[in-house]
């Protein structure tokens, strides 16, 4: 139980994907212009993320290691990593309306977002259980939820102030998230004692 | 001519960091020290360059629907071997790129140059557009390294360069340094072309 | 359904080609990388206790770490050095909560449990900062403490290890990590030295 609070709350706080290991970083300055789109981003990647560790764990316990293919690994996760979000597309269509027009344009956006597939490999790395593995994945997005909101509330705010032309867009965004990293940076050190 | 044209546009005009912004993550995880910073530009360029090719030598065979799969099988094969190569015959740079190798797989310069360029040009041309992208990727890995370390930990190349009395901004080679270099980074390009064009 | 039909063999084409030539790359590769493992750790345990003409890598003995009766919190493997055939020492690794996550030491003793050598081999420290354990000036004092000779905690906490300027926590986990490897040792060290 104490390692998966650790996990959890490392994930989401100490070991930030985005302002502290850099996955998806695209639609993360992609996205966060506005509020609503960047939630609807942060929901969809937390499901595709835990979906994908899951499946992914499942694939390499008791497909790759058995055949001792380890080495197709990056072939096989990529392959099922996009499977998997077009039979999520196909489901989301036929069964939610409602969560289609939600989440529906964001699905294949994640697809060859490095965050996902970067999950996926960190939980072999490390070793992770199925649970910690489940853990992992959906703390890893809550994590990317948090950063890409906060992103895109100061977002939102800085178009009422006046950003050189050189600097707006992509350049700001990345003094942002500068700033964002530093002040992230500040929770190291929060396990130890 | 048609070959240098291509060369040139990858490293310059549509440098694939400064001018599209894509494969942010990578450039910026990696580029603590110009040796990691090189060492994935030439990784992510012999990708390039596989996969260019092989895409382009099979277009006209893979038909429309599957072609991003396929795109994908072709892309995380050169990955892989890639991976492999390294792990075994350099296995420091291995280390230090770690997850970030296998990630080249989802670096979207890869897909997409096959899916803007190769999939719909010849093969020398497609291998011109590689050579050119990746060099223009290395090139700002170099460069990012490069401010990276010499600002983060006073080295280039892991040689001192910078006197002793100068305390290394530690920040620089941490996240924040990294967005903080490549926010100026890429203020100072737009404003330079933005000069260049008026 | 004739298109499916093509469409699936194309893509089966496609994957099995890719699959053939990564399979021939494997096992072209197989056995550098093997290597390189094997040299990396070699390199570790010659680091810390470099008096040895064995092969320790494939002399060890495994000890259950046993501090939770209730699950199994995996084993400590310890590497044993020889030097014509008599012990010359120890080599396993430590591991403690540092400042930025799990340190991973690499410690040399030798049979009586005096320290050899050590080595940060893994660590999520700040660099500049915490980061500092891992150099020479830092690991080197460690060379001739045992249990019995030194008091083991930092100079600022009463003890007798020099720290870092700037960094006390994760030099305090260091001796955290040493000092649980040193009483484990010194706990079992009739079941290591009677293996192999």
């Amino acid at each position: 139980m104490e390692k998966l609070l650790i996990i959890i709350f490392g994930v989401i706080l100490i070991n930030n994907f985005v302002l502290a290991r850099f996955l998806g970083l695209c639609p993360f300055l992609g996205v966060s212009r506005e509020f609503k789109p960047s939630l609807s981003m942060g929901a969809a990647v937390i499901f595709v993320m835990t979906l994908a560790s899951t499946c992914t764990w499942f694939i390499h316990r008791h497909l790759l290691i058995p055949y001792q293919v380890e080495f197709l690994q990056t072939i096989v996760f990529i392959l099922v990593i996009a499977a998997l979000v077009q039979f999520v597309e196909m489901v989301i269509q036929r069964v939610s309306p409602l969560l289609q027009r939600a989440l529906g344009i964001y699905l294949p956006l994640i697809t060859t977002n490095c965050a996902v597939l970067g999950v996926c490999l960190l939980n072999i790395k490390e070793g992770y259980s199925l649970l910690e593995t489940i853990v992992h994945g959906a703390g890893a997005g809550i994590g990317f939820t948090l950063a890409i909101l906060i992103m895109s509330g100061i977002r939102e705010r800085l178009v009422l102030g006046r950003v050189p032309s050189c600097m707006q867009g992509f350049p700001i965004s990345f003094i942002i998230a500068c700033l964002m990293a530093l002040s992230f940076f500040g929770f190291q050190g929060f396990f130890s004692h | 001519m048609g070959f240098l044209h291509e060369f040139i546009k990858g490293v310059w005009r549509e440098n694939p960091t400064f001018r599209i912004v894509l494969g942010i993550c990578p450039t910026l995880a990696i580029s603590t020290t110009v040796i990691n910073g090189v060492g994935m530009g030439l990784a992510a360029t012999f990708v390039l360059l596989g996969s260019n090719l092989i895409i382009s030598l099979i277009r006209n065979v893979i038909p429309d629907k599957i072609r991003i799969p396929a795109f994908i099988v072709v892309i995380s094969t050169f990955v892989t071997i890639v991976d492999l190569f390294m792990a075994a015959y350099t296995p420091v740079l291995h280390e230090h790129l770690g997850i970030f190798i296998p990630l080249i797989v989802v670096n979207c310069i890869i897909l997409g140059r096959a899916e803007a360029f190769a999939s719909k040009s010849g093969v020398w041309m497609s291998i011109a557009d590689a050579l050119g992208m990746g060099a223009g990727f290395t090139l700002a890995l170099t460069l990012i390294s490069s401010i990276r370390e010499l600002l983060g930990s006073g080295t280039l190349l892991g040689i001192h360069i910078l006197p002793a009395t100068y305390s290394p901004a530690v920040i620089m080679i941490l996240p924040p340094g990294a967005f903080l270099t490549i926010g100026v980074l890429l203020g100072l390009f737009n404003h330079l072309s933005s000069r260049r064009a008026s | 359904m004739r298109e499916l039909l093509k469409l699936t063999i194309i893509l089966t084409i496609i994957c099995s080609a890719a699959a053939t030539a990564l399979a021939l790359v494997y096992n072209l590769t197989k056995d550098p990388i093997a290597y390189q493992k094997r040299l990396k750790k070699l390199k570790a345990i010659r680091a810390v206790q470099p008096d040895y003409d064995n092969e320790p890598d494939q002399d060890f003995i495994d000890l259950p770490m046993a501090e939770n009766k209730k699950r199994d919190s995996g084993h400590i493997r310890f590497y044993i050095t020889k030097k014509g055939g008599a012990f010359t020492g120890v080599v396993f690794t430590v591991s403690a909560a540092g400042y930025g996550g799990t340190l991973e030491i690499m410690l040399g003793v030798t049979p009586g449990g005096t320290i050899t050598g050590v080595e940060v081999i893994n660590h999520s420290e700040t660099p500049g900062l915490g980061a500092k354990i891992t150099e020479d000036s830092f690991c080197l004092q460690f060379k001739s403490k045992n249990l019995g000779n030194t008091k083991w905690a930092l100079k600022k906490d009463g003890g007798e290890v020099d720290q870092i300027t700037g960094a006390t926590i994760s030099p305090r986990a260091v001796v955290k990590a040493l000092h649980k490897g040193l009483v484990f040792f010194h706990d079992h060290r009739g079941e290591i030295l009677k293996e192999g």
